[in-house]
């Protein structure tokens, strides 16, 4: 019993990034309409632009801020693509480019970064916050899981009370009759992109050192991300922030118990097919009636 | 004063020339009255002067020409669409959907000054408005970011005729402001009422440019004009 408590925390801290990375997959899809499979790999290029930094012997502050600038400058390129060449295709042609792009750059990325060449990742923030069921708690799960609560926090009452948060919520009701008040519709979303590149990068510098550090594996934390954010249907920010803590927790508890320890990478997509059929079971009671 | 000059307007759809060659001007103070029966381009014809569709010809907002313009810019320049099918921002309040809107120069009393009914109904989801009360916040909303030209299409389609009435009355005040109002319609009685100068539209053409209440005294002209050649016979 205990030691399964015990695997549950160590969930925690890839669940914080889970959360994150969710709570970012729904900025996207609320704000600028696209159900975005590279979220993780900006991250990811932002993370590897603080690394090269870093082995090449800047100061770690400076690393950190190139490569969250690094980030929302790739994030910024991909929404150009979006915006210049997609803006009025549906949903699923939207989605389908952007996996499409993510295949280009992990691609692109494992080739600069050199596959699977082990780096030297400077731990951002280092140690221990807090013992809980005898297991470490890191210092960077603990701030994971804190940029997640503030993003959304930030994010809620940014879009409530300000009048670029009134300008974004319009232009994602109605991107025509948006553009057509005026509202400067190409600015504002490539502003949520940027916004975006940012905070994913940021989170997964601080969270790159606990996991595989590799472009591929980082890169494909949208997996998880995705999830999450169906767990919030695409909407709400809180449910896809305590879904992806859950997930990470399920992966502990599953890491902990040994017939299932293999397959714990198989635990996301057994949360999106549960999440789609439960949606489906709605959907077809609709329909029967 | 011409605040709208379109000289030669074309717009495609789908490969096929739907709006061919129009000549249309829009004065301060004056409605321009665009009427054709269905499919006659009326549609089109906005969409393509506010940007929505690429368009070619000649289009001069207030000496300016905004022809290779966005939308968006179009839209900053002073030109306003009012799209037909009441295109509020469903999820944001009344005073959300007009404060989105707002000019720094203008506010948000010109908008309830023009329909008062909003007031009440200024912390409703605009979702949740009546048809009518829907197509006045988005005649309001175009109101309150002081465009020079604003340009209606289909106001009162699927509307009660007392609010379209309202709608009406609504339309004259704004060009009694000072703007230039484009109102398409297909139903022509009460716009050739309200309107001053009126165009008639047939498969993408100008078939009558003139006067609102010439036209209107002549009803046996304008349903010539609506359905053409082709049904003289009945
Ligand atoms: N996407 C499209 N592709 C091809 N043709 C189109 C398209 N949309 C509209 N049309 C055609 O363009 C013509 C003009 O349509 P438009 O909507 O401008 O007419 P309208 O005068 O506004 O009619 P209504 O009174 O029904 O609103 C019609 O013949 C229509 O069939
Ligand atoms: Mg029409």
């Amino acid at each position: 019993m205990n030691s399964l408590l015990t695997s549950a925390v160590a969930g925690l801290s890839a669940g914080g990034a889970y959360a994150i990375l969710g709570v970012c997959a729904i900025f996207n899809y609320r704000l600028v309409a696209v159900v975005n499979f590279t979220g993780a790999a900006i991250g990811a290029a932002g993370t590897f632009v603080m690394v090269a930094l870093y082995e090449a012997g800047f100061p770690l502050a400076v690393d950190v801020v190139a490569g969250v600038a690094a980030g929302a400058l790739a994030a910024t390129l991909i929404g150009l693509v979006m915006t210049t060449w997609f803006a009025g295709s549906s949903a699923s042609t939207k989605a389908a480019v952007t996996a499409a792009l993510l295949v280009g750059i992990i691609a692109v990325g494992l080739r600069l970064t050199g596959g699977q060449h082990p780096h030297n990742f400077p731990e951002i923030v280092a140690g221990s916050a807090f013992r809980l069921a005898g297991v470490e708690v890191t210092r960077a799960s603990v701030l994971t899981i804190a940029i997640s609560v503030l993003f959304t926090v930030l994010t809620e009452m940014f879009l409530a009370r300000t009048r670029m948060g009134l300008q974004l919520r319009a232009l994602s009701q109605r991107p025509m009759a948006a553009e057509l008040i005026g509202i400067r519709v190409k600015l504002l979303a490539l502003c949520v992109w940027a916004v975006m590149g940012a905070v994913t990068s940021f989170a997964l510098m601080v969270i790159a050192p606990l996991r595989s550090p590799d472009f591929m594996s980082i890169s494909l934390l949208v997996v998880p991300a995705l999830a999450a954010a169906l767990i919030g249907a695409f909407t709400s920010f809180r449910a896809a922030l305590v879904g992806g803590l859950m997930i990470g927790v399920i992966e502990g508890l599953a890491s902990g118990l040994d017939a299932f320890s293999q397959y714990r990478g198989a635990i996301p997509f057994v949360v999106i097919l549960a999440v789609l059929l439960w949606s489906q079971r709605g959907a077809r009671w609709d329909e029967a009636r | 004063m011409t605040l709208l000059e379109v000289k030669g307007l074309i717009v495609n759809r789908s490969g096929v020339p739907v709006v061919r060659g129009i000549d249309l001007v829009a004065r301060s103070g004056e409605i321009s009255v665009v009427l054709g029966s269905n499919g006659a381009g009326k549609t089109t014809t906005l969409e393509g002067l506010s940007g929505i569709i690429p368009a070619s010809g000649e289009i001069v907002l207030d000496n300016a020409s905004i022809a290779g313009a966005s939308a968006g810019k179009r839209a900053r320049a002073g030109l306003r669409h009012v799209e037909q099918g009441r295109t509020v921002f469903p999820e944001m309040t009344t005073e959300e959907n007009l404060k989105v809107a707002l000019h720094p120069d203008a506010s948000l009393g010109e908008a309830y000054e023009l329909f008062p009914e909003l007031v009440q109904r200024r912390d409703v989801k605009a979702g949740m408005l009546s048809g009518g009360e829907q197509q006045m916040l988005v005649i309001a909303r175009a109101l309150v970011g002081r465009p020079k030209v604003i340009m209606v299409d289909e106001m009162s389609s699927g509307l009660a005729p007392v609010v379209v009435n309202r709608l009406m009355s609504g339309v004259r005040k704004l060009a009694d402001g000072g703007m230039a109002v484009v109102l398409v319609e297909q139903f022509a009685t009460l716009a050739l009422g309200i309107g001053d100068r009126a165009y008639v539209l047939r498969r993408g053409q100008v078939v009558y440019d003139g006067g609102c209440a010439e036209l209107a005294r002549d009803p046996k002209r304008l349903h010539h004009l609506y359905l053409g050649d082709s049904v003289q016979a009945g």
